[in-house]
């Protein structure tokens, strides 16, 4: 597998004079573990709609599997490989999970009977009761065992552990890396659990008012990125691209630094600063200080330009 | 199989709508010959031996006349099931990441949506002649045997229209109301229109159930072969612009 799993090159998309994804340049891999990040209405949810063409790009464009999704053919052959876990895990409330299952085997010739009913036991969904019957946790699972069975190459997951209690989400995941991440299949996965992505990805893109903020892999962020606070005056809002976010807090203020923070505090010194700590900083950590608000002036905060991706990589 | 889905998702309107048709049509045939006796019913066949000729060409009249509103009813009841009206609850994202095209979705939901109405429009007059014809042993009922289809095609460009205004509104109950409110308006304008003009306007596309209720002597006038193409030609435009609604629509 040559191909790349998921390409997006300045792929925009307004409603009305909202831009809900701007100029976004996303690569992902075959057999990537891809997580996407971002606050609500970050423009999450409408990326993936674009790629399985749900919404239509305003600008810029989108290949799934090599294969453009707004032409309707070649979507069909998207959608044939592609399995897909919404937001609203909304299906025919009349419907019992059974019977979804039939209907949905119809569509995919690679779906596997076997690996339905492993995933109907292993997360104990009732299969003979209404949809509309089970509980917004037993519905989520529904969704995603009509996805996970679908035998698709590429997995896009909108928020897919939403409403499930945690002994579920590590079935979840254990489920995904047992049986999908283990097979080199490719997953793109939105949530607002950073400990879940954590386990899963390897690689994270944060998404803010539409535009990606940050893209790395997982370990990079683990191995290189530091948080650097400081104290003086005068310090500098942003002064290299490797710096991904500036806020203040109170009189110190905070630096993540993508690599060699330890030239980047030295920097600081030899500006009168005081460096208080050089730290690693965890994902949680990371995304907040790149989507908070009180403070934008580094090249990662709302309201600026992204920090170019080749920086990160 | 979307096709099924489409069954088990109008079954209940379905039964709903042919119990509707077949109850009252049942009953004004066997009307006639139901009389009290004792406190009790009591069925005279005689009622349909003395001349049955006349007894075939009143009760026909009488079933068509009961049945005249099945076809916009079912057309409306069945149109506002497609899947348009899925956009509302959610399910679209479910069934818009099927590899199925937009256009077969709609066109298959047409499909057994024109079954149910056909078998609307024939179990009830079909059961009633049988009935009638049993009764008088007259089997000479040529406006029953048309009248289905004629009100089955009647009923095809609502069954459009409805399934038009669904994908318009992205729901089924707002579907519902703009299929109301667009015929009603037409029905307006067109009383507007013609009378103080003192025109003659043809019907749209119910000439030929008109003609059906209005004669009960089908061969009498001329057919309205005008009103039936222009009922075939809606049937089609309908259920097209639709589809290319529906091929344009986000979500």
């Amino acid at each position: 597998m040559n191909e790349t799993a998921l390409l997006t090159e300045g792929l925009s998309k307004s409603f009305g004079t909202q831009a809900a994804v701007s100029e976004l340049n996303l690569r992902i891999q075959p057999g990537a573990v891809y997580g996407f990040l971002g606050r609500n209405g970050a423009g999450k949810t409408t990326t993936m709609r674009m790629l399985l063409g749900l919404v239509r790009p305003t600008k810029g464009s989108a290949r799934v599997l090599e294969l453009d999704p707004t032409r309707e053919m070649e979507l069909m052959r998207i959608l044939e490989r592609v399995a897909f876990v919404p937001q609203r895990k909304q299906l025919y409330g009349w419907a019992t999970p059974a019977e979804l299952v039939r209907m949905n085997k119809a569509y995919f010739p690679r779906w596997s009977d076997d690996a339905a009913a492993r995933l109907a036991q292993r997360l104990e969904i009732p299969m003979k009761m209404a949809f509309k019957k089970l509980s917004i946790g037993n519905q989520s699972k529904v969704a995603l065992l009509l996805a996970l069975a679908q035998g698709a190459e590429v997995l896009i997951l909108d928020e897919p552990t939403a409403g499930l209690d945690p002994v579920m989400v590590d079935e979840i995941l254990r489920t995904l890396i047992e049986d999908h991440v283990s097979q080199g299949r490719t997953i793109f996965v939105s949530s607002h659990h950073l400990g879940e992505v954590e386990q899963i990805c390897d690689w994270v893109g944060i998404l803010e008012e539409g535009r990606l903020l940050l893209e790395s892999r997982l370990e990079e962020i683990r191995q290189e990125f530091r948080l650097v606070i400081a104290s003086g005056e005068g310090l500098p809002t942003a002064q290299s691209t490797d710096v991904v976010s500036a806020t203040t807090d109170g009189r110190f203020r905070r630096f993540v630094v993508a690599r060699e923070a330890e030239r980047f505090a030295a920097d600081l010194r030899s500006q009168g600063a005081a460096i208080l700590e050089i730290s690693p900083i965890g994902l949680r950590e990371l995304f907040l200080h790149l989507v908070r608000k009180e403070d934008a002036c580094t090249p990662g905060n709302v309201g600026a330009k992204p920090a170019p991706v080749s920086s990160f990589s | 199989m979307y096709a099924w889905k489409c069954w088990r998702e109008t079954r209940a309107s379905f039964i709903f709508l042919l119990m509707l048709s077949t109850v009252p049509a049942l009953l004004v045939t066997l009307g006639p010959g139901l009389k009290e006796r004792n406190g009790w019913w009591h069925f005279d066949r005689s009622e349909y031996t003395h001349d049955p000729t006349l007894m075939v060409h009143l009760v026909s009249g009488m079933i068509l006349t009961v049945l005249l509103l099945s076809p916009f009813l079912s057309a409306v009841f069945l149109g506002a099931t497609s899947s348009g009206s899925e956009i509302e609850p959610g399910t679209i994202e479910y069934l818009w990441t099927r590899p199925r095209t937009r256009a077969s979705v709609t066109w298959t939901h047409w499909g057994v949506c024109l079954a149910e109405m056909a078998m609307i429009a024939v179990v009830p007059t079909y059961l009633a002649a049988a009935i009638l014809g049993t009764l008088t042993r007259n089997w000479n009922m040529p406006l029953l045997m048309i009248a289905p289809w004629i009100m089955f095609i009647a009923g095809v460009p609502m069954l459009g229209l409805t399934t038009l205004m669904t994908a318009l509104r992205r729901s089924a109950k707002g579907g519902l109301i703009y299929t109301a409110a667009v015929g009603s308006v037409y029905l307006i304008l067109r009383q507007i229109v013609t009378v103080p003009l003192h025109l003659n306007l043809p019907t749209l596309f119910a000439g030929p159930l008109v003609w059906l209720v209005s004669n009960n002597q089908p061969y009498a006038a001329a057919f309205p072969w005008g009103s039936l193409w222009r009922a075939v030609f809606l049937a089609a435009a309908f259920p097209l612009a639709a589809q290319y609604l529906l091929k344009r629509t986000e979500v």
